[in-house]
């Protein structure tokens, strides 16, 4: 119930802003659009749009919204003294965190049907099973909303603080993760390294997936990565709110 | 031991002693007001007494039982910064803490209507707060404070930044609680506000009380009936003249209050102090101003 009430607050607010909402369903659709003509050229639209979705929709669809989303919404619990009201309330930082988590699932649920509709307008198909497309794209948000927990409770104090950790950190690993063109490109020693980038595991799986429709056994080693990924940031995000939580402690 | 008993409370920020064996009661559907200025301790011993804060020394109790993190919820408070969603409605905003707080379906819909119609936002319910006014805003968190309706409200500064008119409406909301029987803490720095609102007054200086009662009870802390309040030219000459009269008087900037221990007219006044020129001459009960600035000075020296 708690979780259901954090998850439907904040998507009440965010459809009261609307801002973000147009921003995180409007740059995807455009980096699709840009990058799937781009790599289509003269040739088939429909195989340049079935291999450009998997990675815009991990890279500039949940990365924005699922990271940057919650580092926001820490923020401003910590701007408008909400926070303090919380922490006096019987909201335990876990429902507090599975609501923001649920919250933005619904977000990426939304960003999914957009970034595939423009790919299916453009003759895309999607190829393998939904069920293990669903997993890539839980674990993903889980790992970003985990993220954003911590960035958002441990490094940023101001809604100007709040692009740092996104452009800092998060662009780095969009590009070295394959989001923008193929990890075929990166140069070994980059390669050897992008397999510690979370974001090269989301597109990799995805990509195999949505667009050659392999199965579990060829995705086992990019979600086992991501299932370990996802845990730890899970463990320090609620972790880094309930230390937010105890330093402030002062009315 | 009262309602709310604040017991021998200590707090040390370093070596910066805030609270210094603080101690003090409420008893149960009482407006109790803790009065001080700022850096008295008032915001810290709220911290403590909602338990957000450990006291090196003493305990804070609830009918008899600590406040724990666990018996938190029996407290409704109401911080001095406004603490809400501007992106929700007034509505959406209450019925968000009544789920926090345990209230679903019905219940929690009655509960939300029964807040706005008490705060007086009731046409504003589907308003955002973004499009509030301050003191709406403020009518709305305190609002917010008593939706659980907890055993004590506690309101820290709950006007400050209000404009006279937003200041009596919110007045008014903390009488119309009080009638209601509810138990309420005010801490303010702005006596007239104690003085309007409150059954009892405890009067914070560096972390501990240095008086405490209901009005009548503090005006003993001066013996006098009434002040004559006096502006001159020449304030020295006043004070002059307040001596040789054997009053005791208070000097401030801008005029000497003389304290006259039985009813004096205004005419006898005026014959006392008439061979010193004077601007202007006022009688004027004894109030929460003459007595803090006392009980402080005593205090301090």
């Amino acid at each position: 119930m708690l979780t259901l009430s954090v998850a439907h607050r904040i998507l009440t607010e965010l459809w009261h802003t609307r801002r973000s909402l147009v921003f995180w369903a409007l740059f995807p659709s455009l980096m699709l659009l840009l990058f799937g003509l781009i790599y289509a050229g003269d040739g088939s639209k429909a195989e340049a749009f079935n291999y450009t979705a998997p990675g815009i929709l991990i890279g500039a669809a949940l990365f924005f919204s699922c990271l940057g989303g919650p580092i926001a919404a820490i923020v401003a619990e910590r701007e408008r003294n909400t926070l303090k009201r919380l922490l006096l309330s019987p909201l335990g930082g876990t429902s507090y965190f599975l609501g923001i988590l649920l919250a933005f699932l619904a977000i990426a649920a939304g960003q999914t049907v957009i970034v595939y509709g423009i790919a299916f307008a453009f003759g895309a198909s999607y190829q393998g099973s939904m069920w293990l497309g669903a997993t890539v794209v839980l674990l993903s948000v889980a790992s970003y909303v985990g993220l954003g927990f911590f960035f958002g409770s441990r490094f940023t104090k101001r809604t100007e603080d709040v692009n740092g950790p996104v452009a800092a950190i998060g662009v780095p690993l969009l590009v070295l993760g394959g989001t923008f063109f193929p990890s075929e490109t990166l140069p070994d020693y980059l390669l050897r390294l992008a397999h510690l980038d979370p974001v090269f595991h989301m597109n990799e799986a995805l990509d195999a997936v949505s667009a050659e429709g392999l199965g579990w056994s060829a995705v086992t080693d990019h979600l086992l990565f991501l299932v370990v990924f996802t845990a730890v940031t899970l463990v320090l995000g609620v972790h880094s709110y309930r230390q937010m939580l105890t330093r402030e402690r002062v009315l | 031991m009262r309602f709310l008993q604040v017991s021998d409370l200590v707090k040390s920020f370093g070596d910066r002693t805030v609270l210094s064996g603080l101690t003090f009661g409420i008893e149960r559907s009482e407006v109790y007001g803790l009065v001080g200025p700022n850096g008295a301790g008032k915001t810290t011993t709220i911290n403590v007494l909602c338990s957000v804060l450990a006291p090196d020394r003493g305990g804070v109790y609830l009918d008899g039982v600590p406040v724990t993190d666990a018996a938190r919820r029996r407290l409704g408070v109401a911080t001095q910064e406004i603490s809400l969603y501007a992106d929700l409605t007034c509505r959406q905003n209450l019925s968000f803490f009544a789920t926090v707080y345990g209230r679903s379906g019905l219940a929690r819909s009655t509960r939300v209507n029964d807040c706005l119609s008490a705060v007086g936002l009731e046409e504003r319910g589907d308003t955002l707060v973004s499009e509030l006014s301050g003191g709406m805003r403020r009518r709305l968190h305190v609002g917010v404070a008593m939706l659980h309706e907890p055993e004590l409200l506690v309101l820290d500064e709950p006007t400050v930044g209000l404009d006279l008119e937003s200041r009596r409406q919110l007045w008014d909301l903390i009488r119309a609680l009080a009638s209601a029987g509810s138990t309420v803490l005010v801490t303010t720095h702005q006596l007239e506000e104690a003085e309007a609102l409150c059954h009892r007054i405890g009067i914070l200086q560096t972390g501990r009380l240095v008086a405490e009662g209901t009005m009548d009870e503090l005006r003993r802390h001066i013996p006098a009936a009434e002040l004559a309040v006096i502006s001159a030219p020449d304030l020295d000459r006043v004070c002059r003249r307040a001596a040789e009269l054997g009053f005791q008087f208070r000097r401030s900037l801008t005029s000497v209050s003389v304290w006259l221990p039985e009813r004096y007219s205004l005419e006898r006044v005026a014959g006392d102090f008439g061979g010193v020129a004077l601007t202007s001459l006022a009688l004027k009960p004894v109030g929460l101003e003459e007595i803090f600035a006392e009980v402080t000075d005593t205090a301090r020296s």
